[in-house]
Formats: C-alpha cells, sequence, structure tokens
C-alpha cells in the first residue's frame, strides 16, 4: 500500500451523506437480490452453502461505518440533510465577493451558520474583515439553506426550492431515495470540470 | 471534515468472484480491507470514493488469485487544525470530556480546553462553566450556588474547534502469558485521537450561544431558535 496524496481535496459534509446514501440503497438491493437468488435455489434444491458467485457482499466494516455516518451526518444538529446540491452551488457562489478562503467556505457549508456567533468562530478575524457586511452575510447563508427561518421571505426562487428539498430528505421513507437525488449526485460528484457545481472542485484551487 | 486520499494497493480477487465485474469486486475488497480503519497519518477511512486507475489482472504463482494494482480514492475522516465540527457528549471526567460523532468516538476535550474557571462536578459527572466569575480555585468553584453553573451534560450537541489530532501505531508485541494461560489483549491507545477546544466565544454546547441569541436579538431569533 502507499498513499499517494493524503489530502487531494476536500468534502463536504453533504457528499459523504449522498454517496453513504447511495452506497446504502445499493446495499439494500444487493441484499434483495441474494435473498431471493437463495430462495430460488433452495426451491430448485441446488443451493450450495456458503457459495455466492453472482452477488457482492458488503463488508461488515463498510456496514457499520456507514450506518454510524448516516446517523451522525443525518441528524438535526446538523443542516446537512436538509440541504441540495444546487442550494450549496448556490451558497457557494453567494459567498464569493466576501473573499473566504477555502476551509471557511466549506465550514460554512457544512455548518451553514445563521447567527453571528456561529460565524465568528468559523471566520477568524470576522468584524475586520466583513464588519457591516456580517449581517448581510449570514441572511444570504439562512435565505440559501432554507432553515426554519425566523421571518419567512418569499422573495425569490431559491425559497420554495429550498424548502422542496428540505420535505424530502425529511421524509426517510423508501420513496426518499427519488430520480431526484441520484440526479443531484451525477451533477456533484462527477463533474469536476465545473468548478463551480462541487465544493470539491473549488477547494482545489491553491489558496492564497 | 472529510476529504479524499489518493492510495495506490493491490488487490488479490478470489477466482469465485470471476463472474462478478471486476470494478465491483475490487471495490468490495478495498472497502472490506480500508472501511472503518484508521490510516497511519491519513485518518479514518470511511469508504472508497471511486477507482481512478486499475491495472491488468495478474496471476501470481501459489495462488488461483487475480492480483490488482489499483490506484483510488477513499473518503477519509479527517478534521483539519482549527476546523469547527459538532459532536456530542459521550462522557465526561476529571481530565476532560470526551465527545462523540457516532461512527467516531476518540474526540477529546482536556481540561486546560475548557472555558475557564470551570470544574469538574463529581455528584453530577459533569464539568461546568461560571461565566464571569472571580474564583479560580476547584474548590471555591465548587461552593458555588448550583444555579449559577452551566453544566456540560451527556448527550449535550456541542460545536468544538480542532486544535490537534494525533496518531499513535502501537506494536501488538507477544501475547501475555501468565501461569501458563494466554491473557486476552487489552485494547491499547487509540490509534487517531483529535483533541478540541471550547474555550473560546461562541464554541461548547450549542444551546448556550442559542440561548445568548435570544436575548441579543430579542423575538428575531427566538422563532427560530425554539422550533
Amino acid at each position: 500500500m502507499e498513499v499517494v496524496n493524503p489530502r487531494s481535496a476536500l468534502l463536504s459534509n453533504y457528499e459523504v451523506l449522498t454517496l453513504l446514501r447511495e452506497l446504502e440503497a445499493d446495499h439494500l438491493t444487493r441484499s434483495k437480490a441474494m435473498q431471493r437468488i437463495k430462495k430460488e435455489e433452495e426451491a430448485n434444491g441446488t443451493l450450495v452453502p456458503g457459495h455466492n458467485t453472482t452477488v457482492v457482499e458488503t463488508s461488515e466494516n463498510l456496514r457499520t461505518v456507514e450506518v454510524e455516518a448516516i446517523q451522525y451526518l443525518g441528524a438535526d444538529y446538523l443542516p446537512t440533510s436538509g440541504q441540495t446540491a444546487e442550494g450549496i452551488t448556490k451558497m457557494v457562489k453567494a459567498l464569493e465577493p466576501y473573499e473566504l478562503t477555502k476551509a471557511e467556505k466549506l465550514q460554512i457549508v457544512n455548518l451553514a451558520p445563521t447567527t453571528p456567533v456561529e460565524l465568528y468562530v468559523i471566520v477568524e478575524e470576522l468584524e475586520d474583515r466583513l464588519g457591516d457586511r456580517m449581517d448581510e452575510l449570514t441572511e444570504r447563508i439562512q435565505e440559501i439553506q432554507g432553515a426554519p427561518a425566523p421571518v419567512p421571505q418569499v422573495n425569490g426562487i431559491e425559497e420554495p426550492k429550498a424548502e422542496e428539498g428540505v420535505t424530502s430528505w425529511s421524509n426517510p421513507a423508501a420513496e426518499g431515495f427519488g430520480e431526484d437525488e441520484d440526479a443531484a449526485y451525477d451533477e456533484e460528484m462527477f463533474d469536476d470540470a465545473g468548478e463551480g457545481a462541487g465544493v470539491e472542485g473549488d477547494l482545489d484551487v491553491e489558496d492564497d | 471534515m472529510f476529504c479524499l486520499s489518493i492510495i495506490k494497493d493491490k488487490i488479490p480477487i478470489h477466482p469465485q468472484h470471476f463472474s462478478i465485474s471486476p470494478e465491483q469486486t475490487i471495490t468490495a475488497e478495498l472497502n472490506k480491507k480500508y472501511s472503518n480503519r484508521v490510516l497511519h497519518d491519513v485518518g479514518l477511512c470511511i469508504c472508497v470514493f471511486d477507482l481512478s486507475e486499475v491495472g491488468e489482472g495478474k496471476v501470481r504463482y501459489g495462488d488461483g488469485f487475480l492480483w490488482y494494482e489499483v490506484t483510488f480514492r477513499m473518503v477519509v475522516f479527517r478534521p483539519f487544525e482549527s476546523e469547527v465540527v459538532i459532536a456530542r457528549v459521550k462522557s465526561s471526567d476529571e481530565d476532560g470530556i470526551r465527545l462523540t460523532m457516532d461512527f467516531f468516538d476518540d474526540i477529546y476535550i482536556p481540561s486546560i480546553y475548557l472555558p475557564q474557571p470551570s470544574a469538574f462536578d463529581p455528584n453530577e459527572r459533569a464539568h461546568f462553566w461560571l461565566p464571569n466569575s472571580p474564583l479560580a480555585s476547584t474548590t471555591e468553584l465548587l461552593d458555588s450556588p448550583t444555579s449559577e453553573r452551566m453544566y456540560i451534560d451527556q448527550g449535550e450537541v456541542m460545536r468544538v474547534r480542532v486544535e490537534q489530532d494525533e496518531f499513535v501505531d502501537d506494536e501488538p508485541g507477544p501475547a501475555k502469558v501468565v501461569e501458563g494461560v494466554v491473557q486476552e489483549k487489552t485494547r491499547g491507545r487509540a490509534p487517531y485521537t483529535v483533541v478540541c477546544s471550547i474555550a473560546e466565544q461562541g464554541l461548547g454546547p450549542v444551546a448556550w450561544w442559542n440561548g445568548a441569541q435570544v436575548v441579543e436579538e430579542g423575538d428575531e431569533g427566538e422563532a427560530m431558535e425554539e422550533g
């Protein structure tokens, strides 16, 4: 084993959560297929115990970390489960004029700070760098995040969209993994060329 | 919090899996080998992100396995220094607080990184902070009225700043034998620990600062915090 690059890019919590949820869904369909094959073989009397050639088994370790990480990232004290790929793209674009570093942007995306206190912790020397634009920034984050905003502002197209994302995520039924989700994943994960599309691509750029 | 690491490795594939596409079996093998394990100086591996390069499968003398040389990207948990993360309190003792993130729970706040003045209350098994107090010694702090203390209870959601992380690579060593009986190995030090701090404005239990917000901004923040 050789580690070529221990930190080639940073990932946002949302990207990890999407990837893990996809793996989980994958695992479920696979284990269902496995059971079906088993049943068929049993019925035909051709079952060979401990022998399985058509389906890859998911390792115990992966299952453990997968379930636990989904539990953490999907918890209600993190904004991740209410986020969408479009929302994050919009957020990163909205953060551009504030001249934040990559790490600060990543943390803002991960934690979606909606109060000045939270922002103060993330951004160094917040007052000197942003001054009066601080409130403006928290307002924009709140708007894009679509978190339970104190005053419902219906002044943009993004507002209902974000809300939609929230409701679809907060419903953990089997339907939760709709086509919607997959589409978002595709865009986010594989479109490395689009710098603005994912936080990952954005963070690759050298910081000065 | 998470990052991608590029790793190169040689992976054997058992002949019973030859009927499945190599991409699937290689990913499964890599996950089996790395998932939920700590790589020294890299971090805690979560899962394979993608395979970037896979060589030709080769059969070596001695076994029927196909050996693939693979370069792949791994999702790794490794918060960077000074990153702000959210975690819950797992337990507290005299030395500090232990936090958990469900999938990773070797996160510690030593007592020097607690907001001052603070002390450990052995009755409650929890640390508490006395904001704006002139008291300094532990005995004085423990005499303070309970209503003024701000406790950090178990299970509380905390916002913490990562100060440093440490990897240890303990050799397993020979099995211990006492009077001819092989002793069960005790769990050694954790291979990867993260040290965090809450000694700063805005850090600590999330509820502390949400409460402060309500006072500062009146009704504006209230609706949100209560939700």
